[in-house]
């Protein structure tokens, strides 16, 4: 074992038969079928024709019929639906974490008055329901209707996050702050430079959430972005849908377009969101 | 808390740095949502132009009380509930089980870990389409894998109840990965010593478990709790991918939607109606509150307890 | 994570959101003032919506590059949306000003003075706030029938929309090589249908397929049904509200039981899993001897199949053949223009190129609609399959139908609520059920 993963504790000792390791390998072998299961039957039906897919549509695909992916590719333009989806996430999320690290960081100190007050309202904010009529007579007044400024602008917000901030933040002791100040640090200095480093694994959290939430949203572009070039994935699916739905082999292949630069995108990513994540190991 | 960082006039950095965050706060998220309290006691119906008018509680009247409505409203309530409960607890055990499994890093487990996020990565249309495929009931997969038991169903397509139970399913497993993300990373933070010293006491993998893990792991736990109760009892999007809004399956969420903005069966869309919509966005929301709020409570109280 | 790579993200966020403020499409020009003749100078963009429906897409965007090439300074730019969404993303657009030409649907639903407590739909909704244009007077409507605007297009005495077309969703496909093959003679009555499904699954052929992963094929399927035992809609609709009608009362309780069996016996195992675009195509390939459908298929049978033999009858719900011979729908596509479109003039330009008898033909050939314009040839081959009952057409019972606030979800004669689609296996039980929910809404309203 590494030093990065001071604790990994082997449950089982690996003496005689290791019936831990086996039974963990067992367990771990059939969740990866449940989830490589579906892709594989993506993968599959993508390279089929319709008339053999209507015939059997779980035999294994021996036409290698790749043109299915080139009609996709031409039938709708996802690669801008991607740079989209991407855009408009990181965006939203990158405006939301710096806003949100200097709306915890006093809350959790109280270094403003009434801060308590303050938290609970972002409580609250938890339980809120999307505002969507409200929202849209906003974005509306504001003249950002079909406009990716406007989408951005209601990611902006994320109660939870600040809550999941505030918690970590008060796990950094007073002291520090005493002591940076004394060192002549300032507050703006010693927030970015020493406690964002200190609490990246609720930084990591917070993203991956807030993330998460921007790339499934389906509702919001069928109101707000009516422009075909501002389409994010999963409107461009749905409208892709309502068009093939019944034609599986290029619905698949469609889906496989967007899917591969994702797993690509984040076999990249995720070594950031891990080490983001598991870099609290030690604290003091 | 004394302010560290200067005196006079720099004490007002915090405010200063903090108002942006604020600002987009009361824009975006409490602005509409105060407003929606104010619509949920009018007629409105969300168009341009169209005359409101202030109609005290008879959205709310008309979504608890009116006639069968009323109970069909409460169903999708209960199955709101039982969608929470189930995915939250089933996420959650499994999501624990996986982890421990996981983070014990034997050779692979990288790999592993990567292919049960992956869902999390693709988001929820592809999810949906993923397993409407595989759920495709004339000789998909799943269809052949039932045949060879001699049984056959409609998956999606057939009874509400077996749709329901099909997209808890789903749900769950596609949102497994970021609950065994959440325990990874708390199960990092347990010291190696706990586990020896416990070992050598002659502590067995159960006698482990409760004692060191369970007990360390509560933010995670919290966490996990917090994040699954919360989101499950307001998510409703892989319903609209996997099944639309069919009798018998609908949750709160989508149930809101539907009514605020029309729903189209066939040849008829329903009126648009944001005012009535609004009071059923109150309702769930405190729904929400009650089930959320003491769930927080309960975990704060248990943290402070085992943690100090 | 140090400063600098914060510093760089910061960066790529302004970048980023520069990128998207520049990827804005220019606003639309304004068309020059209203006292300018039919012909707009200046550069207009067109701004259309219209519904996913292959074959008419299809022809619009055909017909799109001739107005453009006709027109040199109007841009049409349009928008297709899932039919899901038409009324969504109509009303969003008209509210936030977006859009210039819109595809609607037949006003239906209206409210009758018989209802009670009943919310106006969404078209009169939108008729009241101002956002669909007065097209009152305008030259073009005289092309229509005047029956077509008054009942798909008016309101108060104002046309709203001219209506493209009335499609009928009471029919049955029949596959006639599959017939002919079995020895099946095409089905007048009730009994000749359930003798006809029973040679054909006898021979191993699914009698009947559908859509039944949207949902409404199914029982949308089944309202040859209702219409044999009600063919008066309006009036059952008036009936129901009345409690003249029950949904459990006798003839009711024969259309249950006619429906059990539709669903259960003639709709093939797996109808389920069929979305509602791919039924025409699974009937086109030959496999199932069957589809009841709207007339809105027949151009997507066409393309999956062309040459594959059909036909289309009336759904024989009853046992006397005369009763059969009614076609049931309802008023499909129409065009009508946002009131506070800044492209006045090349919006009425749009509707007058497309209303000229000509493009009319054309549109309705292309989409198989049952025409609106009097002077229109039934050219398709579904046109020749309907004509025989053209005199015969009936709006149906969902363009009538406005259920009581307070009505359960059950409050409807849906063949799906019968198993495999639903849980239900006793007509009677269901019927029973089926009144219980209209009657807790009647009960609430007339309190």
């Amino acid at each position: 074992m590494n030093a990065k993963n001071a604790s990994s504790p082997v449950y089982y000792r690996a003496a005689r038969i290791p019936w831990g390791v086996i039974g963990s390998y067992l367990v771990m072998i059939f969740f990866a079928l449940l989830y490589i299961g579906p892709l594989f039957m993506l993968v599959n039906t993508s390279l089929k024709t319709m008339p053999s897919f209507m015939k059997d549509a779980t035999s294994l695909a021996t036409e290698l019929r790749f043109e299915n992916f080139v009609e996709a590719w031409n039938k709708a333009n996802f690669p801008k639906y991607l740079l989209n989806s991407v855009i408009y996430t990181f965006a939203a999320t990158t405006i939301y974490i710096i806003t949100a690290i200097f709306v915890a960081f006093p809350i959790a100190r109280g270094y403003i008055k009434y801060s308590g007050a303050v938290l609970t309202l972002f409580v609250i904010a938890l339980f809120l329901p999307p505002a969507l009529i409200p929202q849209f007579q906003l974005i509306l007044n504001l003249g950002l209707y079909n406009n990716p400024i406007g989408y951005i602008l209601l990611f902006i917000v994320n109660p939870i996050g600040i809550v999941i901030l505030v918690n970590y933040i008060k796990t950094i002791p007073q002291e520090l702050d005493e002591a940076a100040a004394l060192d002549g640090c300032g507050y703006f200095r010693f927030v970015w430079s020493i406690v964002i480093p200190l609490i990246r694994p609720a930084i990591a959290t917070v993203i991956v959430m807030h993330a998460i939430g921007i790339w499934n949203e389906v509702i919001a572009p069928t109101i707000y972005l009516t422009n075909k070039d501002y389409y994010p994935i999963t409107r461009g699916l749905i409208v892709f849908q309502g068009v093939y739905g019944s034609n599986w082999p290029t619905l698949a292949a469609a889906v496989l377009l967007l899917t591969l630069p994702m797993l690509i995108l984040f076999l990249f990513l995720q070594r950031y969101i891990v080490s983001g994540l598991t870099a609290g190991a030690v604290k003091g | 808390m004394s302010y560290h960082f200067g005196r006079g006039r720099s004490k007002w950095t915090p405010y200063i740095l903090l108002l942006p965050g604020l600002l987009f706060y009361f824009l975006i998220a409490l602005g509409p949502s105060i407003a929606t309290a104010f619509y949920s006691f009018t007629d409105a119906t969300g168009i341009k132009g169209a005359p409101v008018h202030w109609i005290g509680f008879d959205n709310y009247r008309e979504f608890l009380f009116m006639g069968r409505a009323s109970i069909d409203n409460l169903e999708a309530l209960k199955r709101t509930l039982v969608f929470s409960v189930a995915v939250t607890f089933i996420q959650f055990g499994l999501g624990l089980f996986v982890a421990l499994i996981v983070n014990q890093n034997l050779k692979g487990s990288n790999i592993f870990r990567t292919i049960y996020f992956m869902p999390v990565i693709l988001g929820v249309v592809i999810q949906g389409l993923m397993w409407s495929l595989f759920l495709y009931p004339l000789g998909g997969p799943a269809a052949k894998l039932l045949s060879w038991l001699g049984l056959r169903s409609e998956f999606l397509g057939g009874p509400p109840e077996q749709a329901f139970a099909w997209v808890i399913f789903i749900q769950i497993w596609a949102n497994m990965g970021i609950t065994m993300m959440i325990f990874l990373a708390g199960l990092q933070t347990i010291p190696a010593e706990l586990y020896e010293a416990a070992r050598i006491d002659g502590a067995n993998p159960l006698q482990l478990f409760a004692n060191v893990t369970w007990p360390l792991l509560t933010p995670s736990v919290n966490t996990n709790l917090l994040l699954n109760v919360i989101g499950s009892l307001q998510a409703w999007q892989l319903f609209l991918v996997l099944v639309g809004y069919r009798n018998g399956t609908q949750v709160l969420g989508y149930l809101i939607y539907a009514t605020g903005f029309g729903q189209t069966s066939g040849s008829v869309t329903s009126s648009f109606r944001q005012g009535y919509a609004a009071a059923a966005s109150i309702i769930l929301f405190l729904l929400v509150l009650v089930i959320g709020m003491t769930v927080q409570y309960y975990l704060q109280r248990r943290e402070t307890r085992i943690l100090g | 994570m140090s400063k600098k790579m914060f510093s760089l993200l910061s960066l790529l966020v302004l970048l980023a959101t520069l990128l998207a403020a520049c990827g804005s499409p220019a606003a639309p020009t304004a068309s020059s003032g209203d006292t300018a003749p039919a012909q707009p100078a200046e550069k207009v963009t067109l701004r259309v919506l219209v519904h996913q429906n292959p074959p008419m897409v299809a022809f619009m965007e055909e017909f799109n590059k001739k107005f453009q090439e006709k027109h040199s300074n109007i841009v049409v730019d349009m928008s297709v949306v899932n039919a899901n969404d038409l009324s969504t993303v109509s009303q969003t657009r008209l509210s936030a000003n977006d859009i210039d030409v819109l595809d609607i649907f037949g006003f239906s639903n209206a409210a009758q003075p018989y209802m009670k407590q009943v919310d106006p739909p969404n078209w009169q909704q939108l008729i009241e706030a101002g956002l669909l244009m007065d097209l009152t007077g305008q030259d073009f409507l005289k092309y229509y029938d005047e029956s077509a605007l008054q009942d798909a297009g008016s309101y108060n005495g104002k046309v709203y929309a001219v209506n493209l077309g009335r499609v009928s969703y009471s029919g049955i496909y029949y596959n006639k090589d599959l017939f002919t093959a079995n020895n099946v003679k095409v089905p007048t009555t009730w009994s000749e249908l359930v003798a006809a499904c029973e040679t054909f699954k006898a021979a191993n052929i699914p009698c009947m397929t559908a859509g039944g992963k949207d949902g409404w094929p199914i029982f949308v399927g089944a309202y040859g049904l209702l219409g044999s035992i009600y063919p008066d809609q309006a009036a059952l609709v008036e009936g129901l509200w009345t409690g003249k009608i029950k949904w459990n009362d006798e003839k009711s309780l024969e259309m249950w039981k006619k429906m059990q069996v539709y669903a259960r016996d003639m709709m093939e195992e797996g109808a389920s899993g069929i979305a509602g675009d791919a039924a025409p195509g699974r009937f086109a390939s030959g496999a199932v001897a069957m589809f009841p459908g709207g007339t809105w298929y027949a151009a997507a049978i066409e393309a999956a199949n062309p040459g594959f033999e059909w036909g289309y009858i009336p759904f024989p719900g009853s046992d006397n053949a005369d009763d059969n011979k009614y076609l049931f729908g309802k008023y499909d596509q129409g065009w009508a223009i946002a009131a506070n479109t800044p492209n006045k003039e090349a919006a009425l330009l749009y509707l007058a190129e497309f209303s000229d008898p000509a493009n009319y033909q054309a549109f309705v050939d292309a989409v198989g609609f049952i025409p609106t314009q009097p002077t229109a040839k039934l050219n398709t081959k579904i046109g020749t399959e309907v004509a025989p009952y053209l005199a015969n057409f009936r709006v149906g019972y969902e363009q009538y139908w406005v259920a009581p606030k307070g009505a359960g979800q059950f409050a409807n004669p849906w063949a799906s609520y019968f198993k495999p689609f639903g849980t239900d296996d006793d007509p009677q039980v269901l019927a029973d059920k089926v009144q219980a929910d209209l009657q807790a809404g009647l009960d609430a309203v007339n309190k």
